[in-house]
């Protein structure tokens, strides 16, 4: 009997019944490649590998379950139907019946996705959990022009912009974003909601060049999901504060591109009002009442007239009612730009800091039309420059670059503001993704923050070391920890040189009553520096012998596979500790290019040729 | 007629021209037909009833032209009508000029016979007006009534108010090209070209005037002629492809010719079809499936209303389920965090030198790093990334085209990993000095086994002896010298048979030690005993193993005479079998109660 005999009317079992290929599933379907590629998309099906690959390596398996899944999907139907629709169509332009093409057109077969999309993701926070790639496919196409020839509509592009904007204004609204990079590839935001960290990636807001070897249907199939599923989670999200969905927006702020502030007002304007009302329902009092709805009467009024100062108005009715349902994270973003004015200039990418700086309890305007307020403002602290000079200077606020901003969010503390002033080359910019600590290598920028950080919170808190802050945030206390064993273990060697100084002073002393010469004790103490060097010779080496044995023995004694692990993770070590040393040896470089040795330790000199050797290296191709 | 007219007819050759995308050669030849008749007209007698004199019919044109529009119909009959004479006239004069003229007679008479109904003709004409302007430049020897036809569309346009000046007549222009002059004028008398303003003159005259645009550079002639707003006005119809005149009627209504009135008799008398008087039955068919339709609600009448696209989908999550029946759901990993590298202003070490960029050069592709970091100074300087697309589309071909599956994540310590060893310290009290030496041996010992009841230990050495000791004195009980070197020495492990097993050599010893009482020394001396002639077999094969008695010891002992030199030798644990190891890589065993080999 062969090794695999069937025997006829047997079915088959194991991975020749459970797995089949694409081209298996695709006849299976009925369907072209081209939908069931569609179909995987929408549907969130992707391919399973089996234990066994009984096609063969080079086939794509897709698990037969999955694959009846797809089959008893409505949208299969659909397509079927919107495929003859196409060709009934075509029959009819090309027959020249006018008549039955323009009936045929008013009929177009649609379909939703909304039930796809409860069907992937069951609750919201499942939805939540899959929002990065979502948001950043809808924020690059937000970026992209529009192209005819590869099916990129204007509309689809326009529609991208509006739920970017849609979701900024959310988070802006509630103060959710944590934190912000600006990178060479775009600007990563992360936010937290719903105890979700979604991040995501905008490109710098810039004429993007569409490549040629790139599949846009591909990526319009997952824009069209993409586009279905932003939508519903921020008609859930703007229900969630109360706010109606879709937005109605000022058209003059509109048609100035100026959405984001535009639907920031929206949002405030009808948080409040429904706030408003609600509080209304439970109170009942006569003058609360009174209150309130001179707060909404504010509320519509400011929403009404567009030029007028939102930011007072803002003030105003600044409410502190729904501020005990935010969490400590929360509040500690919503104050950091507290009682702060920006002004963006005219060369400030203006879009990321519009939505960044509110975001952290912020006031921002700019330089153009429906702008909040004008440059001559004098209650402006922050003036945002990207200039080498500026010209015309308010002695009464600060002209601070950009970066500044981005530094100061990612801390959570207000940074000094010298190293990043107009004309000077800003201190580095780090990736708050990064646990240093983790990685090896901590910057040395890192640690001025982590001083300045530390320094603010002992501004804050009255007894420094018992807050419940430090209990709260145990990779502080870790580094802490890790600065005091530092500490301590200078302290024992302190301690351990002045014992051998002392034994020393001890033994010349008994010398001296001894009578011996002064040359006799040199000699001796040579003599006996000798024999202690080679005792230590003879321990030290005893005791790295007895644990490199140790460590041999365990590693012999280990099993086979698990030697072999822990030679992969050894590996894996010696490799991010190469990546360390490469960085830690180019500062070393670095330093000895800035500093030449003559003129060592002139403090003053040193930051401005750092910046020189900044800027040669940034002139570099 | 004065410029105007000549403009009236300059034009239409322009409009010809237009029209027809002629070549010029054409548009001339056309202008030398309608010469000779403007010429013909001044003298032409009353044929109609138009006016009398040449001054008549010329004025009655001017009318035309000045109203423009109004009296069209009339104006138009009264030309025709001194055109009629004019060529009937004419015909005499031209006859020098080319063949056509008789054809001119033959047309007119037709003509004046159609006269009495006028209305009738005027219809025919102008509706073949734009057809014969092509047929008169295609071929001259057109038909008669086609050719009659034109040349009254021709006269109503007037163009023969003043003679052409040039009457080279249906020539190319080519032939004078080279010449001085362009023509000869009604008196023979050459007419020279007028100078050529060269291209920027003629740019900048042109700029200036303002009227420049409608001036146009007549050839023939060699003049430049300036269009009149009506002439303009003519053109741009043209050019819509309406006829040029705005009063002109394409579609007049129908004026039957049969006199209905009078008729006596119908024209069939074939009485009025039933189906004129009642309903048609397939309509009510057609009306009744329309209804049931509709009613049906398979036609919509009015459109459906728009629904909100978005609701609130997810309700609040209380009732919501999972993703039962399927397989599970594995998200997708999310993408890689950003490094400090990856900062559009990163520390300067983050920063490759160009030595090292060069040398990624060298690396193999999937070693390179795929992101150099740069340093920009300042945020508005990072330019748009090249590869945002290319990274987008990716990331979806991942998420679609990849595999899925949870893998665990080994985020191992790897002193886990390692087994815990006990401690020296722990392990003690241990022997950490030395409590016995058993002495006597004068090489190195090589084996040494202990006795099943664990009170001897055998001893074998390199110096060709075995000893006995007693483990707890270190005395000394016995000593074989062997003659070679001892490979191996093992005890029986029957406390009840003391026998050792020695391997030295090519042979193996099995000795009888003398230990036990004398019953087991009995049993022993009684195993011990080798019949000779039995077990070393008769065959002539070499055997194995060859069993002998060895005398040369005081203790009774078997020899086993291997073929090649043994290094081991073991009991089995119940001590009926002996196995021995050759380096042949042979193992023997033996049955040693009754000496039989079992196994090669």
């Amino acid at each position: 009997m062969p090794k695999h005999y069937r025997p006829a009317g047997k079915k088959k079992e194991g991975n020749v019944a459970k797995y089949v290929t694409r081209s298996q599933a695709v006849k299976l379907l009925q369907v072209s490649l081209v939908t069931f590629r569609r179909l995987c998309i929408l549907k969130g099906v992707f391919p399973r590998e089996p234990k066994k690959k009984v096609k063969g390596n080079h086939h794509t398996y897709y698990h037969l379950k999955d694959i009846l899944f797809v089959k008893h999907d409505p949208l299969l139907e659909k397509f079927r139907e919107m495929r003859t629709y196409e060709k009934k169509l075509k029959k009819a332009q090309a027959k020249r019946n006018k008549d039955l093409y323009e009936r045929l057109r008013t009929r177009k077969p649609t379909y939703t996705l909304d039930r796809l999309i409860l069907e992937r993701y069951p609750k919201f926070v499942d939805a939540l959990r899959d929002l990065d790639d979502c948001l950043s496919m809808v924020h690059l196409f937000a970026a992209l022009p529009a192209l005819e020839r590869e099916n990129i509509e204007v509309k689809r592009i326009h529609n991208c912009r509006k739920l970017s904007h849609e979701w900024q204004a959310y988070i802006a609204r509630t103060h959710k974003l944590r934190k912000v990079f600006i990178s060479v590839k775009g600007i990563y935001y992360q936010a937290e909601v719903d105890g979700q960290k979604i991040t995501w990636l905008t490109p710098h807001a810039l004429q993007q060049v569409l490549p040629d070897d790139v599949d846009y249907s591909v990526m319009l199939t997952f824009l069209e999901f993409y586009e279905t599923l932003l939508a519903f989670t921020n008609f859930k999200l703007y229900h969630s504060i109360n706010v109606k969905y879709p937005p109605i927006l000022d058209p003059q702020l509109e048609a100035l591109a100026e959405e984001l502030y535009a639907l920031s007002r929206y949002l405030d304007a009808n948080t409040r009002s429904s706030r408003a009302s609600g509080s209304d329902q439970v109170e009942g009092q006569e003058n609360e009442k009174q209150h309130d709805e001179s707060d909404l009467r504010l509320a519509q009024l400011q929403h009404q007239l567009p030029h007028n100062e939102p930011g007072a108005l803002m003030h105003l009715v600044e409410d502190a009612a729904g501020e005990d349902e935010d969490d400590e994270d929360t509040k500690d973003c919503k104050n950091l730009f507290k009682d702060m004015k920006f002004f963006l200039g005219r060369e400030v990418p203006r879009e990321s800091l519009l939505f960044v700086i509110p975001a952290f309890g912020g006031i921002v305007s700019w330089e153009g039309d429906g702008a909040p307020y004008r440059e001559a403002d004098q209650s402006i602290t922050h003036q945002i420059v990207d200039r080498p000079t500026q010209g015309h200077i308010f002695l009464s606020r600060e002209y601070v670059q950009p970066q500044w901003i981005y530094d100061c969010v990612n801390a959570r503390v207000i940074l000094p503001t010298e190293g990043y002033l107009v004309g000077r080359v800003p201190p580095p910019h780090l990736s708050p993704f990064v646990n240093n600590e983790a990685e090896g290598y901590v910057p040395e920028y890192a640690e001025t923050i982590k001083r300045l950080q530390a320094a603010a919170r002992n501004e804050v808190l009255p007894m420094p070391g018992t807050g419940k802050e430090d209990l709260e945030d145990p990779q502080r206390l870790l580094v802490e920890g890790i600065i005091d064993r530092a500490e301590a273990k200078e302290a024992t060697e302190k301690k351990r040189k002045m014992e051998t100084l002392k034994e020393q002073y001890h033994d010349e002393l008994k010398m001296e009553i001894e009578g011996a010469t002064y040359s006799s004790m040199i000699n001796r103490n040579t003599e006996s520096n000798a024999a202690s060097g080679e005792a230590r010779e003879e321990s030290v080496p005893d005791l790295e012998q007895t644990a490199e044995d140790g460590a041999n023995m365990a590693k012999i004694v280990m099993s086979r596979k698990k030697r072999r692990l822990l030679e992969a993770i050894e590996i894996g070590k010696k490799r991010k500790q190469a990546n360390v040393d490469l960085l830690k040896e180019r500062k070393k470089k670095n330093e000895a290019d800035v500093l030449p040795p003559k003129n060592g330790l002139s403090g003053a000199r040193r930051p401005r040729s750092q910046d020189e050797e900044a800027r040669r290296r940034a002139s570099l191709p | 007629m004065g410029a105007a007219g000549k403009k009236e007819k300059t034009t239409k050759k322009k409009e010809a021209k237009d029209a027809r995308g002629l070549t010029h050669e054409e548009a001339e030849e056309r202008v030398m037909e309608e010469a000779p008749r403007a010429r013909s007209e001044p003298e032409a007698p009353d044929g109609g009833g138009g006016g009398g004199s040449p001054v008549d019919s010329g004025s009655d044109y001017e009318d035309y032209s000045e109203d423009g529009d109004s009296d069209f119909e009339l104006s138009e009959e009264d030309v025709e009508s001194g055109e009629e004479g004019a060529a009937g006239s004419g015909s005499d004069q031209d006859d020098s000029e080319d063949g056509n003229s008789e054809e001119f007679e033959l047309s007119e008479e037709s003509e004046s016979g159609e006269s009495d109904s006028q209305e009738h003709k005027g219809f025919v004409k102008t509706s073949n007006k734009g057809k014969s302007i092509i047929n008169h430049a295609q071929d001259d020897s057109g038909s008669e009534i086609s050719e009659s036809d034109q040349r009254a569309e021709e006269s109503d346009s007037s163009e023969d108010e003043v003679p052409s000046r040039n009457t080279i007549g249906d020539v190319p222009l080519e032939w004078y090209k080279d010449e001085e002059h362009i023509g000869y004028d009604v008196k023979g008398k050459k007419i020279k070209k007028k100078e050529r303003q060269d291209k920027l003159d003629s740019f900048l005259a042109s700029a200036d005037d303002s009227k420049n645009w409608r001036k146009i550079h007549d050839e023939y002639n060699d003049e430049v002629v300036e269009l009149t707003k009506d002439e303009t006005r003519l053109i741009r119809r043209m050019l819509k492809g309406k006829a040029p005149h705005a009063g002109f009627d394409p579609y007049p209504d129908y004026v039957d010719f049969f006199k209905w009135d009078d008729a006596k008799h119908p024209l069939s008398n074939a009485p009025e079809p039933k189906r004129r008087f009642i309903p048609s039955k397939w309509e009510a068919k057609k009306v009744a499936k329309y209804v049931r339709a509709i009613r049906e609600g398979l036609i919509k009448l009015d459109k459906p209303k728009e629904e909100p696209r978005f609701y609130n989908l997810w309700g609040d999550d209380l009732n919501s389920k999972d993703r039962a029946g399927h397989l599970a759901y594995i998200p997708a990993p999310k993408p890689k965090l950003p490094g400090h590298e990856e900062s559009y202003n990163p520390s300067l070490e983050y920063i490759p030198t160009q030595e090292e960029i060069n040398s990624y050069e060298l690396m193999y592709e999937e070693d390179r790093p795929k992101f150099i970091p740069r340093r920009y100074t300042s945020f508005k300087s990072v330019p748009a990334y090249e590869n945002a697309v290319n990274e987008s589309f990716e990331r979806c071909m991942d998420l679609y085209m990849s595999y899925r599956a949870w893998k665990k994540r080994l985020n191992i310590d790897p002193e886990s990993l390692k087994p815990k060893l006990p401690n020296r310290k722990d392990l003690k009290p241990y022997p950490v000095t030395c409590y016995l030496e058993y002495r006597g041996h004068e090489g190195a010992v090589v084996s040494i086994s202990t006795e099943a009841s664990g009170q001897w230990i055998a001893s074998g050495s390199a110096d060709g002896t075995v000893r006995i000791w007693e483990v707890e004195t270190g005395r000394c009980c016995g000593v074989w010298s062997i003659g070679e070197s001892v490979q191996c020495v093992s005890w029986s492990p029957l406390s009840e048979l003391p026998i050792l097993a020695v391997a030295a050599g090519q042979d193996v010893l099995l000795l009888n030690t003398g230990l036990g009482n004398e019953e087991d020394q009995k049993k022993i001396k009684d195993l011990l005993q080798v019949e000779i002639s039995g077990t070393a077999g008769d065959s002539d094969e070499q055997p194995l193993v060859s069993w002998l008695q060895d005398d040369r010891h005081k203790h009774e002992a078997i020899r086993l005479r291997h073929f090649k030199t043994v290094t081991s030798v073991e009991w089995h644990r119940k001590g009926d079998y002996l196995s021995t190891v050759t380096p042949a890589d042979i193992l023997v065993v033996w049955y040693f109660m009754t000496m039989h080999l079992f196994d090669g």
